[in-house]
């Protein structure tokens, strides 16, 4: 048996242990709330960008007049041959289960794509996810071929796609979860943009963690191209957090002060409005020109968002996460000072049996 | 169009960026920088929806005094009584760095000239010099330190 010097350093050990845990929490906790409100911050312009957008594809002049079809190369639907995924995990571990749920539901995706014989582009977010296709998946290869006329006074640059294998990584954003910001977002997807007109890809889909609150998260595959209805989520697969989990993420909100609610956001109203007055707008440009600037940039909102609530996500996993494990040290301390308590006891009761035992021998 | 009841001679003014809601204020009239050039939205003017290009909103007269925030793409939509701006990038011009504009300037620049006959480059290229110009110029304005 240990003796009460060990027992008692162990202890020390799983306090310390205890103590970076309970700070951990604090700080998710509070990273939590600040991205809880960027999210829906963001909202205001997400919405009032879809609200243009739907007002503008009332007008007629959008549409072809034989094939009465949208006019729109984001709009347009291909047999899907190639499926670009984009996998947002997080950028740390520690957070329980959060990033290889990302994983798992991206691979079922991947294998289920693979049956139907589609080939896959990946391009992982977040530096867990980039982990996770390091090893064993092939980097894309573009290449780009320059062609001179005139005298060298113009070049004509076209880029061709070489596949290798079935599966492989198209890009790589390890760093782009350390602060979402909309620039790089948007150069993501002008790239993802120019792939899927020139045919490259023919549709693309977002794996994520979804976060309306705490206790409302599901893993989603969100498909974003070709977009089939706008201002709508088209979700392919979900998988919702198990009852267990959703009690331990209750536990550990109450006990960091965060709300398990969603936030309320108020001054969306006059933004959600936006663009839909029932009246004649004025349109200072065409409206078909104003609609295809905006289609890109309606994408991005919607990647956007979904790495802001991939955020949250990750950061209420790791405060759930942590809150496990202060709870662990703390039973393990418990226990552990029970057994020491014994340990004492028995040294102290073996002492004074010796003594008696000596004295009645006398 | 029916005049409005509550008629205070004011527009609300609302201007959206991608991260939040950036000003929310009352004014008398607001210039906008419209892709295809500046106007100036009174109250009870006609509804219109454009597009943003780069440049200064300038808010004149409302409760809270001018102001002046610099703009870079997006859509703005003038309603009779209210004016909602989307912009992709908003900043008052004091918050304006000096030395990154002429950074994006200079990239702009060099894109353009890089661009060959690839007509997505020239326009990314052109938007890019455009924005750090406007950025440069609006900077000046407000004497903001180099």
């Amino acid at each position: 048996m240990a003796n009460v010097l060990d027992l008692r350093r162990r202890i020390r050990s799983v306090k310390n242990t205890r103590q970076i845990t309970k700070a951990m929490k604090m700080v998710s906790a509070a990273k939590l709330r600040r991205a809880q409100e960027r999210a829906m911050r963001a909202r205001p312009y997400a919405e009032a960008l879809s609200n243009v957008l739907v007002s503008l594809v009332r007008r007629s002049d959008l549409y072809d007049e034989q094939t009465d079809e949208i006019l729109h190369p984001l709009l347009i639907e291909r047999e899907e041959k190639n499926v670009l995924v984009i996998v947002v995990a997080g950028d740390k571990g520690f957070a329980g289960a959060f990033n290889s749920n990302i994983a798992k539901a991206a691979q079922r995706f991947i294998d289920y794509r693979r049956e139907m014989g589609q080939t896959i582009d990946l391009e992982p977010v977040g530096k867990k996810a980039v982990a996770f296709y390091k090893k064993n998946t092939a980097v894309a290869v573009h290449e780009r071929t320059a062609e001179h006329y005139d005298n060298d006074q113009s070049t004509h640059y076209t880029v061709v796609r070489h596949r290798a294998q079935a599966i492989e990584v198209a890009a790589e954003h390890p760093s782009m979860l350390l602060r979402v910001g909309i620039e790089e977002v948007s150069a993501m997807v002008h790239d993802i943009v120019a792939r899927y007109e020139r045919a490259e890809i023919d549709s693309v889909y977002v794996v994520y963690n979804e976060f309306k609150s705490v206790i409302a998260q599901r893993v989603v595959v969100e498909k974003m191209l070709p977009i089939r209805k706008l201002g709508v989520q088209e979700i392919t697969a979900f998988e919702e957090m198990s009852e267990e989990e959703r009690e331990a993420a209750v536990r550990a909100a109450h006990s960091a002060g965060v709300s398990v609610f969603p936030m309320e956001d108020d001054m969306a109203k006059s933004e959600a409005k936006f663009g839909t007055a029932e009246v004649d707008y004025i349109y200072d440009q065409a409206p078909g020109q104003l609609f295809h600037n905006l289609m890109p940039k309606y994408v991005t909102t919607q990647i956007y968002h979904a790495l802001l609530e991939s955020a949250a996500a990750e950061h209420a996993a790791r405060m759930t996460a942590t809150d496990a494990a202060s709870k662990n040290a703390e039973d393990l301390i418990d226990s552990l000072s029970l057994t020491m308590n014994r340990v004492r006891q028995a040294a102290i009761t073996k002492e004074i049996i010796e003594i008696v035992s000596g004295a009645a021998a006398l | 169009m029916a005049e409005v009841s509550s008629n205070s001679g004011l527009l609300t003014v609302h201007l959206v960026t991608p991260d939040r809601l950036l000003l929310e204020a009352t004014a008398v009239s607001v210039e906008l920088p419209s892709s295809s050039g500046y106007m100036e939205a009174l109250y009870g003017a006609a509804p219109l929806l454009s597009e943003l290009g780069a440049g200064e909103v300038r808010l004149h007269g409302g409760t809270s005094g001018d102001q002046v925030f610099f703009v870079a793409w997006g859509f703005v939509e003038v309603l009779p009584e209210r004016v909602t701006i989307l912009a992709e990038t908003a900043m008052p011009p004091s918050e304006i760095d000096v030395e990154e504009a002429r950074q994006e300037l200079a990239l702009g620049e060099t894109m353009w000239n890089e661009a060959g006959d690839d007509g997505k480059k020239y326009e990314y290229a052109n938007l890019m010099t455009r924005q750090a110009e406007e950025k440069l110029a609006s900077a000046k304005d407000t004497g903001t330190k180099d």
